[in-house]
């Protein structure tokens, strides 16, 4: 609890908005940051003096240099297994020769990372930088004579220039802190230890003591100053904060099959974590939840019907469908597609039923009064986040995408992102996805059991969550409504033509899923009424049930 | 510029100093031994490991399960402070502690057991232990870990007895584990790193800023690591033994490239038991003054040309030599199973090497002279009693460093079975050692050079000052455990003209067939402290030896890189200048 208003004050500073409303900053205050000055400077000499005898010199250089702070804290069965802070500064150097019709990029992505100094040294900084940008020009000197070969290969020529040309912007956010003192980092380590021992202390689960096989929580904080210059004029500095504590706990049912729940809270600020009480009590549910799937029944062999989805397992499965699909890549050389992935041929095409809408909107930063993990006002590139209308009445309107552009869509909108030292490329930041005339879950039930009737089916299926892309808590409802938990089970043709033809409804609430992955992200979404998915027993191998019962 | 060749003021800056180092492992000695003895820790893991060694394969349920033969348990519990700096200013700092157990399970019997052949490596179990003495929630992790490694090690011995049954005879049919006696030995448990880490960082950081005198070195690393550990082992034979192991490290590490894009680096280390009995900052500064010299001389230096004649290791590089192209040789493994070479497996009693030549490998020894050496242990990772094994006697093979692995001519152990948390533990080195009673003073020896030059007719005799240790090898493309890289080689004319220092030079031909052409010896023995990384992982180790004389090396040009240096000069450097 001693976290919680330190962590806010430094929070509020990342997430104020770049002081768009002020005067824009210019280079002479960005040049007040120690960091972006050696930047600046090393840049300069770069763009001036970087050539090799007879070569081309470079048209763009790009310095992205990253702060990483970091916490995390892990516990099992009831101890704590240690906890971490490390600090780490990395360079990702871009480097282009050419120019924006052509340049040296390849669809692997281009540039050189080094480990930098963390001392504010500008002589250390800069070596650092100047060993990336001799590494990556004369990477980028071949990569561009081999670009030069393959295009004499190729009849069709590139639908789209290889560099979009965008506005240069100065935008300088206050570096955020990790505000995690020593107190408050043993008040997590001891709160994680607390929640993976519950099984142990909590009287409602003592009945499982034994058959706990693991009993993990973990706690991890990150705060990532990045901090951008490039050959263009553009300069960025922004933090991005993320808090996550999360706990899991596994069993097996007398069959031998894996029986495992997790939780996690994922936030922008440590106030936006579920409290610790809350936590608890999920904790517990979840303990509680594996003595009853110990007891549900196994899935039937086999079912094809409507199955309705939660909203938190919409949100994972259009995570998963749309996520890579609306994302704008180049294609490959002589080819005219438009870009890569399902939805290469899908503009104006219709992806989803008519009365669903999807738009990724960055500068959402919050939902529910919650701030969403995936939200930013810069992309990694220097260009400012876009609110992208991807999905209008069903149809694909739009794609994500960087400065790589494709055919029809010359510009940035900003969505290109990178993942730490990492090139950047398209990415989903804020995906809302919402229906007209959306129903209540009340709604929902009663539409999903008119279905059975009408079908003359004898029970319908309810998925609450899912643990990658097998259901965790899948409830058997029969006609009359009642809910029984059932387990083993895979789901099937949960695919994009399922998300185009087969949503019969979807929920007027919508969920949040923070995703903290390598490119945090978000997606809202509501619960959808799936006409015709595959249900069937999963039927993984079992393992065999503990050699020799727990201690104690 | 001057050759260095044997100029004890050069050569003492790269000799590694300790200070200091009785007096804290005295005083912690005193203060610790009775925790171990109380240890919730050890406790715990003896008392669940007797509970799963009778509870397992006795389950009414399962008439057919299998009883473990052998179970046991091997914590290590480290502290460690790691500080890096490149550049000249600090790259990373951190603290990390950590407490790893290792369950080793053993089905079947001692004669063919889960360990065989290819499965020797699952046998082992690894999972993160509480850090707290909380009892329960480490035996259940012990537990967990346990249950995990009995079904691999059931797994692996069904397929062992498979593979046994369709497979021809094994050339070396001994057993797959050794009998030995119990070890009960509870010593002391480390404390935890103790350092004045402000104080570090700006070492570390002043050491890595030398290099600015040196633009040409365009890439260095500093690294200094402090890591106390406590090792527990207990095992269903009835051994407790806790041993505590405290090692300080300093590395320096400096990189450049010719204008022909050949890359040289140079590094030097230091250790010491503990941080204070590291050499001054003075004498580090030194050292980094010393590479970034010889870097800026080197890649300057004219690329050698094939060369087939006499040489001399310096110490450092003999000992290097002797660890890299004899030790790993004489590791027990290495004489059993189809993809070893066994270049030694059938010679015991033959002599290997000029009668002037022994070498030995003691972990007992603490020190050398008055240099700590990284390789003792008192009990290796088996539980075993560390001992002094005599390996060469006079030229003569004698034995092998052994594991509970026993192979067709020696079925015990030798106290040398070691590994790094996770891996199995297989023969490695500690301190080898490498003894002569033909020496020589280095003029002579050097003298010796010129003339054995003259009479083959060549023009010049080589000088090997470094040649790269197994840790500077991990920074290469394609490591290889034997392969040796020289370093700094001189070129020694027999015309009296100066010493030249010459590049790129790679040793060809047998390494072995060059041991056996040793003439003399140096009469003052060298230190290498180092870490050595093979199946079983990167164990300490040291290696002793003095300067060789060799009449015939036979070597090649070393495969050069083709990156030109870098364009722009490293900044700074206008500044500077």
């Amino acid at each position: 609890m001693l976290l919680r208003p330190i962590a806010l004050a430094a929070l509020s500073a990342a997430l104020a908005a770049p002081a768009l409303h002020a005067a824009e900053p210019t280079r002479a205050d960005a040049e007040k940051d120690t960091v972006l000055k050696a930047m600046l400077t090393e840049l300069d000499r770069s763009m001036a003096k970087l050539q090799l005898k007879d070569f081309q010199k470079p048209f763009f250089i790009q310095y992205r240099v990253e702060d990483v702070d970091d916490f995390e804290t892990r516990a099992g069965f009831g101890a704590s297994q240690g906890a971490s802070r490390g600090q780490a500064r990395i360079v990702h150097v871009t480097v282009l020769v050419g120019d924006y019709k052509t340049d040296s990029s390849s669809p692997r992505g281009d540039g050189a990372s080094q480990l930098a100094a963390q001392d504010d040294d500008p002589i250390a900084l800069r070596s650092s930088l100047w060993a990336a940008t001799d590494q990556a020009y004369k990477a980028a000197l071949a990569a561009y004579a081999q670009k030069q070969a393959q295009l004499k290969q190729v009849q069709t020529p590139p639908q789209a220039d290889d560099l979009s040309r965008e506005k240069a912007i100065i935008s300088l956010a206050a570096p955020a802190e990790l505000a995690l003192d020593a107190a408050s980092q043993s008040a997590w380590e001891a709160r994680v230890a607390r929640w993976s021992g519950l099984y142990r202390t909590d009287a409602s689960v003592h009945a499982l003591i034994p058959d706990i096989q693991y009993s993990s929580a973990v706690f991890h904080a990150r705060v990532v100053t990045s901090r951008l210059v490039t050959s263009e004029g553009t300069i960025v500095r922004k933090s991005e904060t993320g808090y996550q504590e999360s706990f899991g706990v596994g069993t097996q049912a007398a069959d031998g099959m894996r029986l495992d729940r997790s939780n996690s809270s994922v936030g922008v600020t440590a106030a936006d974590l579920e409290a610790p009480e809350a936590f608890e009590k999920h904790a517990v549910a979840m303990i509680t939840s594996l003595g009853e799937l110990k007891k549900a029944p196994l899935v039937e062999e086999e079912y094809h019907g409507p199955v309705l989805l939660s909203a938190d397992a919409a949100a994972d499965t259009l995570y998963r469908l749309l996520g890579s699909a609306v994302l704008a890549t180049r294609p490959r050389l002589g080819t005219e597609a438009r870009t890569n992935g399902a939805f290469a041929s899908s503009y104006h095409a219709r992806v989803l039923p008519d009365f669903l809408d999807a738009v990724d909107d960055p500068t959402l930063a919050s939902f529910d009064g919650k701030h969403l993990l995936g939200a930013y006002s810069v992309d990694d590139e220097g260009v400012p986040a876009q609110a992208v209308e991807l999905v209008k009445d069903g149809k694909l309107e739009n794609y994500l995408i960087g400065r790589q552009p494709v055919r029809d869509f010359p510009q940035s909108n900003g969505h290109g992102r990178a993942s730490i030292s990492g090139p950047a490329h398209p990415a989903l930041g804020v995906l809302k996805v919402t229906a007209k005339d959306g129903l209540s879950d009340d709604e929902l039930q009663k539409k999903l059991l008119g279905l059975a009737k009408d079908r003359e089916l004898k029970n319908v299926y309810y998925v609450e969550t899912l643990g990658g892309t097998a259901p965790r808590l899948l409830y058997r409802i029969g006609t009359d409504g009642k809910r029984e938990l059932v387990r083993g089970a895979s789901l099937g043709d949960l695919d994009l033509r399922a998300l185009r033809s087969s949503v019969e409804a979807a929920g007027s609430k919508l969920w949040t899923a923070n995703y903290a992955g390598d490119i945090p992200s978000t997606v809202l979404a509501p619960a959808l009424l799936v006409d015709d998915v595959t249900l069937k027993r999963a039927n993984e191998k079992n393992d065999k049930l503990p050699f020799y019962p727990a201690p104690e | 510029m001057d050759s260095p060749f044997f100029d004890q003021t050069k050569s003492s800056a790269r000799r590694i100093r300790s200070r200091k180092i009785g007096v804290a492992s005295l005083l912690l000695a005193a203060a610790s031994v009775a925790s171990a003895q109380q240890s919730i820790l050890l406790d715990a893991m003896s008392t669940e490991l007797n509970r799963a060694y009778t509870a397992l394969g006795h389950q009414t349920s399962d008439a057919k399960q299998l009883p473990p033969y052998f179970l046991s348990y091997s914590v290590a519990d480290a502290d460690m402070v790691m500080i890096r700096a490149q550049y000249g200013a600090l790259a990373g700092s951190s603290s990390n502690r950590a407490r790893t157990v290792d369950v080793q399970v053993r089905v079947g019997k001692p004669e063919l057991d889960n360990t065989h052949g290819d499965h020797r490596s699952s046998a082992v179990t690894s999972l993160l232990l509480p850090l707290t003495d909380d009892r329960q929630a480490i035996a259940r992790t012990l537990w967990q870990a346990t249950n995990r490694g009995y079904g691999e090690a059931v797994d692996n011995y069904l397929r062992v007895q498979t593979e046994a049954q369709v497979r021809a005879k094994e050339e070396d049919t001994s057993p797959d584990f050794s009998t030995e006696k119990p070890q009960v030995a509870v010593g002391a448990v480390a404390p935890r790193v103790k350092i004045d880490r402000a104080a570090w960082e700006e070492r570390v950081r002043a050491a890595s800023r030398i290099f600015r005198e040196f633009p040409d070195v365009y890439q260095n690393m500093v690294i200094f690591t402090a890591q106390n550990e406590t090792d527990y082992f207990v095992s269903s034979e009835g051994s407790r033994v806790v041993t505590p192991h405290l090692q300080a490290r300093l590395v320096i590490l400096a990189m450049t490239r010719a204008e022909d894009g050949m890359d040289m680096f140079r590094d030097q280390t230091f250790e010491a038991e503990t941080a204070d009995g590291l050499p001054s900052q003075a004498e580090v500064e030194a050292a980094a003054r010393t590479l970034g010299k010889s870097l800026e001389a080197l890649r300057k230096a004219p690329v050698t040309e094939p060369f087939n004649g006499p040489a001399i290791l310096s110490g450092r590089a003999a000992a290097v030599f002797f660890h890299e192209v004899l030790g790993h040789r004489l590791e027990g493994q290495r004489q059993r199973g189809d993809e070893e070479g066994q270049t030694f497996t059938k010679q015991i009693g033959q002599e290997i090497l000029p009668p002037f030549l022994s070498v030995s490998d003691d972990p007992t020894e603490e020190r050398f002279g008055k240099t700590w050496l990284s390789g003792n242990y008192t009990y290796d990772d088996e539980g075993e009693k560390a001992q002094r094994v005599a390996l060469i006697d006079n030229g003569v093979l004698k034995t092998f460093l052994m594991s509970r692995l026993p192979i067709a001519s020696f079925a015990a152990s030798n106290g040398h079975g070691r590994a790094q948390s996770g891996r199995m533990p297989t023969g490695r080195q500690g301190n080898l050692i490498v003894t002569s009673t033909k020496t020589e003073s280095d003029d002579a020896l050097r003298k010796q050079l010129i003339d054995e030059a003259k009479k083959q007719g060549k023009p010049y005799g080589l000088y090997f000052e470094d040649i790269s240790s197994g840790f500077a090898v991990t920074q290469r493309n394609s490591p290889q455990a034997f392969q040796v890289i020289p370093l700094v080689v001189w070129r020694v004319y027999v015309d009296g003209r100066p010493d030249e220092l010459v590049r790129g030079v790679s040793i060809v031909g047998t390494p072995l067939a060059a041991m056996k052409r040793i003439v003399a010896t140096g009469d003052k023995p060298e230190v290498f402290n180092g870490e050595c990384g093979a199946e079983s992982g990167t164990v300490p180790v040291s290696a002793v030896a003095p300067a060789m004389l060799m009449t015939e090396i036979e070597t090649q040009r070393q495969p050069q890189g083709t990156q030109r240096p870098p364009i722009l000069p490293i900044p700074g450097v206008q500044e500077a200048k």
